[in-house]
């Protein structure tokens, strides 16, 4: 996945007590809310850097690719937190996947079985190759004139998405029906409307792989739970 | 009595058709003549066998010599003679010369035993020691044809073909061409024994007194051992349903291998045809035809698959390239019947048409499909491409603008010889690297080179690999036509290549760069490359697979202009590992004789070298042998050229004095045929020493400058044939006494 590199003036852990102690979003009769943040102990791997051989006027002289971005305070980005089996609420708004400066936007894009309008707002070839198993693979390519296209994943799924055109460029598709959220810079996250009662809460990340908890959540109210994933 | 002249040339003309065209097989000229000849003295003998018959015989020619009522005939003759003498005179003038001749002994009488890795074999074994074990029972057989498969499929497959039948990969690029095991003049002629020499000893092993031989058969000893060999041996005869010749009829008689249970043979007709897609019966087909690269488990990890780039498909995952259906959809049951038929031109997929019949064709798709659970659930929803569009002009300007517009030479290049970016990794699905395809190469196309095939391809991109669908992603529907248009016009559907090559004088000074008029109007001979396969490290995928020779020569000097596609340059000066490289090889003794062994020659006949290195230049070198090469340097390289890289592909020229001071170097003889070899080396992929691209031996020959002979003298033939005509006719007027003075 691609971060770009931010800088370290954020008191990450400032942000992470609001996020803690605050309860925002509705508060519904039903369901609870389940927040927490996932973080990366031992060192962060340096991003590598790739140098660009095609159209640099779009995509920059190099990019730099951060498998496993974690921001300050240690808080891993780009993770998906889940809770698998319940039924959550469908996700306001469109899923939408945007191809900017030669990178996915959003690197990971939870959206419900259903449509995803894909966008190509660099005016030069990409194409959206995904190695889905449960769903068809797509691979379409999408030049230039060709702003927006629609494509359907029916099945749940964690699918990951290259362009082939540019080989740097990866993004994940989750397409689930389940409450699902993707951690922030600073590693935390907020799932919402999950049912009341005891679930198992998963996290996943494409390289430092999976890990469950199990919390209670108890109606308007907010479950807190945090992970540590390692190498 | 006219008649016995009109009798004589019946005869005459009625042998001649019966000889020609009665007589089957066609005779040589020579004995054509022979027999024409001994025919015309018959009738000769005929009509002379007394007076009246001759003066019969004869009469109608004094006629037309001498008779005033005979001149038209007269006439006509007199012109039509001399315009047929004068033809014959000018094309016997001009006359090409013909390649020489090259003597092959086939079958040389072997050992009765050999030397292998210390140890003696007896080469006229009846029992074989696999073959002792193989007949014991069925397990033992399954073991050693599986083992011998897999020697097979992983060394010999290159050069004889999937189908034993001298059709591999390789084959085009090596004379002699590679046995041919389906005949019946092949081994089912020769011993188990005699194979194994062969094999152990390969072309190097073959007797002295029946040279000359440059055969590319490799000397296996070094790698593999004795069982591998005998077992290699039984999977030739066993698959091939040949039994070997045994020496001694006392021997005990080898019990005949049971064929392979063939869906046909199992069922009555009607039966099978109703039950051909029973995936149970394609299971002896693919067991026997397609483990060998796809693996017994379809994965495509069969013995063969590691040295086999595009690597053969894993059918667990369900994705094809060459389909007629939408992106991510399945393909049909007749785009897989279509790929097992035909092929995929241009990898290891041979096409099985000829040796499967159409119910073992289905029965294997079907047991192909039970591999991808997802076949079940989904069918595929087949591409709905647009109405054709003919090819023309207008079409092919569009698509050349669409081709950029869509961008596809980010991939393919601008030329579309499939150089993309560099840098570019592309990785199909299993991240394998992958190629784009060559567009100027369309008998390389894995779908097919036609048209339509182009414009399916588009619309449903080649699964699994980075070529996506443009179905909906082309400005207008008919864009799809435009581009498949253009793409089909970028090169010819079949390579026309050259057998020798002609050396055509030049006047005035040529020039050293490439890309000069004087080198793109001479049309170019096309040579295939093939991978070095022969001695280790062995290259099973080369890059460059043909070179485009031009030449012209002065009284001064020789002129190579070579072409060929190479996605990458490499150039150690620009940071490239290894510079990609190609020579040009000669025979260091001179030109007549036996030619040196191709790959570089050997201690006892060396070969020297004209080179050109990315980053050095051009150069010189002589070797003896692969990996023994000595370059010259110095004042001792006389030879210059110019190199240049664009789109995908090298230009270079390179010359050189016809003779030089260096005894080391090979002088250019004039006007005589001398042998000719090409080397290529990607070095962005790693070539180097042996891991090479390689040709065989061909012939070229300075052509000396057109003689004045052509245009002298048939008209001294055409003069000097009606002053005979004229005197002739004279004569005879003169001899009948004649009262006119007619000159004619």
């Amino acid at each position: 996945m691609h971060r770009s590199r931010i800088p370290a003036t954020l008191v990450g852990g400032l942000a992470v007590a609001v996020a803690l102690l605050g309860s925002s979003g509705p508060v519904e009769a039903q369901g609870g809310t389940i927040a927490g943040e996932v973080k990366f102990s031992g060192t962060a791997p340096a991003p590598k850097v790739v140098k660009v051989n095609k159209d640099v006027e779009v995509c920059g002289q190099e990019k730099k690719i951060a498998e496993v971005a974690v921001g300050a305070g240690g808080g891993l980005a780009n993770a998906i937190v889940s809770v698998p089996g319940a039924k959550g609420a469908k996700p306001a708004g469109k899923a939408v996947l945007d191809q900017k400066g030669c990178e996915f936007r959003p690197p990971v894009l939870v959206m419900a079985p259903g449509d995803l309008e894909i966008l190509n707002s660099d005016g030069v070839l990409h194409n959206i190759h995904t190695f889905s198993t449960a769903n068809p693979a797509v691979n379409k390519a999408q030049p230039k004139f060709k702003k927006s296209m629609t494509e359907k994943f029916a099945k749940p799924e964690v699918i990951k998405v290259q362009c082939d055109a540019h080989s740097w460029m990866l993004g994940w598709l989750v397409v689930t029906e389940a409450p699902t959220a993707v951690t922030d810079d600073k590693g935390s996250f907020k799932l919402e409307n999950v049912p009341a009662g005891k679930h198992k809460v998963e996290v996943l990340h494409p390289i430092l792989g999976k890990q469950t908890k199990e919390v209670e959540v108890k109606a308007g109210q907010e479950a807190k739970v945090s992970f540590e994933l390692k190498k | 009595m006219r008649g016995k002249f009109l009798q004589a040339i019946l005869v005459l003309v009625a042998a001649f058709v019966v000889f020609k065209f009665v007589i089957r097989p066609p005779m040589p000229f020579s004995l054509l003549s022979l027999y024409m000849a001994i025919t015309l003295l018959a009738v000769l003998l005929y009509v002379s066998s007394d007076s009246d018959s001759w003066r019969a015989f004869v009469q109608p020619i004094w006629a037309t010599l001498a008779e005033p009522g005979w001149r038209p005939l007269r006439l006509a003759l007199g012109i039509l003679l001399p315009v047929l003498v004068g033809y014959y005179a000018y094309s016997q003038a001009g006359a090409t010369v013909g390649a020489p001749l090259e003597l092959r002994a086939i079958h040389p009488a072997p050992p009765p035993t050999i030397s292998f890795r210390g140890k003696t074999i007896d080469l006229q074994v009846t029992d074989t020691p696999v073959r002792k074990d193989a007949v014991a029972n069925a397990q033992n057989r399954a073991k050693h044809l599986a083992a011998g498969g897999a020697v097979y499929i992983q060394n010999c497959v290159y050069c004889h073909g999937d189908n034993l039948d001298g059709g591999g990969h390789f084959a085009h690029g090596f004379n002699p061409a590679p046995a041919n095991f389906v005949d019946p003049g092949t081994i089912a002629q020769l011993s188990e024994g005699y194979l194994f020499w062969r094999i152990a000893k390969g072309g190097p092993g073959l007797p002295k007194e029946s040279a000359p031989w440059n055969s590319a058969m490799p000397a296996w000893e070094d790698r593999l051992t004795e069982e591998e060999i005998w077992q290699v041996i039984y999977y030739l005869y066993a698959t091939t349903g040949q039994r070997p010749r045994v020496m001694d009829a006392g021997h005990a008689v080898l019990p005949r291998e049971p064929a392979a249970p063939s869906v046909a043979s199992v069922l009555a007709p009607r039966e099978a045809a109703a039950q051909a897609a029973d995936e149970n019966r394609g299971k002896p087909v693919y067991e026997q035809k397609c483990a060998l690269c796809h693996g017994a488990s379809g994965k495509g990890d069969g013995p063969a698959a590691e040295r086999l780039l595009p690597r053969p498909r894993d059918f667990t995952a369900g994705k094809y390239k060459i389909r007629s259906t939408l992106s991510g959809q399945p393909p049909s049951d007749e785009d897989l019947v279509r790929v097992v038929k035909a092929g995929m031109p241009g990898t290891s997929m041979p096409a099985w048409e000829k040796v499967l019949k159409d119910d073992e064709v289905r029965a294997v798709v079907a047991y192909v499909k039970a591999f991808f659970p997802g076949f079940k659930e989904a069918k595929g929803e087949a591409a709905k491409v647009p109405p054709e569009v003919k090819s023309d002009e207008k079409s092919i300007a569009r698509g050349k603008e669409m081709f950029e517009a869509i961008e596809c030479h980010k991939c393919h290049g601008q030329a579309g010889r499939g150089d993309p970016a560099p840098g570019s990794d592309l990785k199909d699905d299993w991240g394998h690297p992958i190629r784009p395809a060559n567009l100027t190469k369309p008998w390389t196309f894995r779908g097919g080179p036609e048209r339509k095939d182009l414009a399916m391809r588009l619309s449903t991109g080649l699964a699994g690999s980075p070529m996506p669908t443009f179905f909906d992603s082309v400005e207008k529907p008919e864009d799809l036509w435009h581009l498949a248009n253009y793409v089909r016009s970028l090169g010819p559907d079949r390579p026309s290549w050259a057998t020798f090559l002609t050396v055509r004088p030049a006047t005035g000074d040529v020039p050293s760069d490439p890309n000069a008029k004087v080198w793109r109007d001479l049309p170019g001979a096309n040579l295939p490359l093939v991978g070095q396969v022969i001695v280790d490290p062995r290259n099973f995928n080369p890059t460059v697979d043909m070179i485009t020779v031009r030449a012209v020569h002065t009284p001064q000097e020789v002129v190579f202009h070579l072409t060929w596609d190479d996605p990458t340059p490499s150039d150690p000066t620009k940071g490239a590992p290894k510079p990609d490289v190609v020579a040009l090889q000669f025979p260091r003794g001179g030109a007549g004789g036996e030619r040196p062994y191709f790959l570089m020659g050997d201690g006892g006949k060396p070969v020297y070298l004209l080179t050109w290195r990315a980053g050095s230049g051009v150069g010189e070198a002589t070797a003896a042998g692969i990996g023994k090469v000595t370059p010259q340097t110095g004042e001792a390289v006389q030879a210059k050229g110019e190199v240049v890289y664009e789109a995908g592909q090298y230009r270079a020229t390179i010359r050189r004095p016809l003779k030089t001071a260096d005894q080391a170097d090979f002088a250019f003889p004039a006007d005589q045929f001398f042998p000719i070899a090409f080397w290529a080396w990607d070095g962005g992929e790693g070539e180097e020493g042996a891991k090479a691209a390689v040709s065989a031996w061909y012939y070229v020959r300075l052509e000396a400058p057109a003689s004045k002979r052509q245009f002298v003298i048939p008209p001294i033939a055409v003069l000097g044939t009606a002053l005979l005509e004229v005197g002739l006719s004279r004569w005879a007027q003169r001899r009948r006494g004649g009262a006119t003075q007619e000159p004619r």
